[in-house]
């Protein structure tokens, strides 16, 4: 029984390897964040894109929705795979080649496009899930008043949109910082690859508990923060309906 | 009637898939002058304002706005794009049934943003405007209240300020009182009212009869998506030569 526990509990083995593991969390916190962070920007502008109106502009819709269809379809792990295993072959300057930006390793930055590529598509679903949620007589009223489509998407519909999709953004990017353990697989320090490591050479499971440990941390008050908002959101909601109307 | 029409409409048609929702409607409203549409649900009056602000631009029809042709022409693409949306969007206000204030921006920030985005006015012009608009609709202690907190009667009045801050030659009223509560209605009919006292040229769709005898120039009776029968509202309401008027104005006296 104690074995059992030992394999995964040993908090010597804990102690001792706390800073390593540390450190490797401190890695996947910036990755998370900087990719996160990206990824939010991304997924708006291809939202926005998909939302561009007129025949002329058709093909730029058309390219906004196939890339989010194909990035939502294929595995992130092979997302990274490409980028890490291709770019450095490309006719490319080498700062793209090999990317050592604000001196973090080329892998960190490869784990970052291929996060960004990847929840840039899923978040740009939920911006759309967002617009489509504000009421069709917002639109209206805007461009009655001789606002354009763009004056209205940015100053009428967004800000209502994203308001009304932060709890699921927040979902996303509790997922992606989840997924950024999948860049281990080129080699880059993060928590999992540390504790990996240390189970190989140890025979021994638990700086490994420790990085899920250190995970939970993060992620259990995040997933809280979300259950309140969406709480909060349905409050507004039954708000909003204005008084006295019949 | 002295003078050319301000607005002009010449045989609009409007279909939602099979349905005809306006089959020729043809209407001239002269510069101060205040028209009050009636006809029972369904038949395109409401339709009728939309395609007069092109958010349904008309399949067929032309459109004077100031004597303007405002559609491009026959060769233009359909649509939206085939109209001159700005130029007419820019002189004519709608208020809608649902108000359609903007929730995330208060009072003041609803009548201030086309002024700034749309018009090019500075913070300042449009503020001072907005607050001017917002005292003459009585709501002068409201400026910085958010939607939600206020009621549906100051919500319509808030809306009405916001068209009215774009300088509109026209104004169209789409049902505006139908989704308030009985007592919250008259409020609302006092600023159309005084507006109309202003000398605004406006186009009303209302189930308000006493409210379009009293305020109303003139009368427009439509069903089915046509103009059954026009004229003073006296003449109108109470020696209607329609058949068709008369059930209706029947129907909605026995209310």
């Amino acid at each position: 029984m104690n074995e059992i526990l030992d394999q995964y509990f040993d908090i010597d083995l804990m102690v001792d390897n706390f800073d390593a593991v540390l450190e490797g969390f401190w890695i996947t916190i910036q990755l998370s964040v900087i990719a996160g962070a990206l990824a939010l920007l991304w997924g708006l502008v291809l939202a926005v894109l998909r939302q561009l109106p007129g025949r002329p502009l058709l093909p730029v819709r058309l390219a906004s929705v196939a890339y989010i269809d194909v990035f939502r379809g294929v595995p992130l792990l092979i997302v990274i795979l490409l980028i890490s295993g291709s770019l450095p072959f490309l006719p490319l300057p080498e700062a793209l080649r090999i990317p050592r930006w604000f001196g973090k390793p080329d892998p960190f930055w490869y784990g970052v496009m291929a996060l960004t590529i990847t929840y840039g598509a899923y978040m740009a679903e939920v911006y759309r899930a967002g617009i489509e949620a504000v009421p069709a007589g917002q639109t209206e009223a805007a461009r009655s008043l001789g606002m354009s489509h763009g004056q209205t998407m940015r100053h009428v519909i967004l800000p209502q949109a994203i308001r009304k999709v932060f709890a699921p953004l927040l979902n996303d990017f509790i997922a992606l910082m989840k997924d950024t353990t999948l860049v281990s697989v080129i080699a880059l320090n993060e928590v999992a690859l540390v504790g990996r490591d240390i189970q190989s050479s140890d025979f021994n499971s638990s700086a490994l508990t420790l990085g899920a440990l250190m995970f939970l941390v993060v992620t259990l008050p995040l997933a809280r923060l979300v259950d309140r908002l969406i709480a909060r959101e349905k409050g507004r909601f039954s708000r909003t309906s204005p008084r006295g109307a019949a | 009637m002295a003078g050319d029409p301000i607005l002009r409409t010449e045989n609009i048609h409007k279909r939602f898939g099979d349905l005809e929702v306006l089959r020729g409607v043809d209407l001239a409203i002269e510069k101060g002058e205040v028209v009050c549409v009636l006809g029972p649900s369904g038949s395109g009056k409401s339709t009728l304002l939309r395609c007069v602000n092109l958010l349904e631009p008309p399949e067929q029809g032309q459109i004077y706005l100031e004597g303007r042709d405002v559609c491009k022409g026959a060769d233009a693409p359909s649509g939206e794009a085939g109209w001159h949306v700005d130029f007419l969007r820019q002189r004519i206000g709608i208020v809608f049934q649902q108000f359609n204030l903007f929730p995330h921006r208060s009072a003041l920030g609803n009548v201030t943003l086309a002024q700034e985005t749309a018009l090019g006015r500075s913070k300042a012009e449009a503020n001072e405007k907005a607050r001017v608009l917002l005292e003459r609709v009585g709501l002068g202690d409201k400026v910085d209240e958010f939607p939600e907190r206020l009621s549906g009667g100051q919500q319509q009045r808030v809306a009405i300020a916001r068209a009215l801050a774009m300088d509109p030659r026209v104004m169209l009223f789409d049902e505006v009182t139908s989704a308030l509560d009985p007592e919250l209605v008259k409020e609302v009919l006092d600023v159309i009212r005084e507006l109309a006292g202003e000398g605004m040229t406006m186009v009303v769709v209302t189930h308000e009869l006493g409210f379009a005898r009293e305020v109303g120039d003139r009368i427009v009776f439509m069903d089915e998506g046509r103009i059954v029968e026009e004229g003073p509202p006296a003449r109108v309401l109470d020696e209607p030569r329609e058949e068709r008027t008369r059930q209706f104005l029947g129907l909605v006296l026995e209310r």
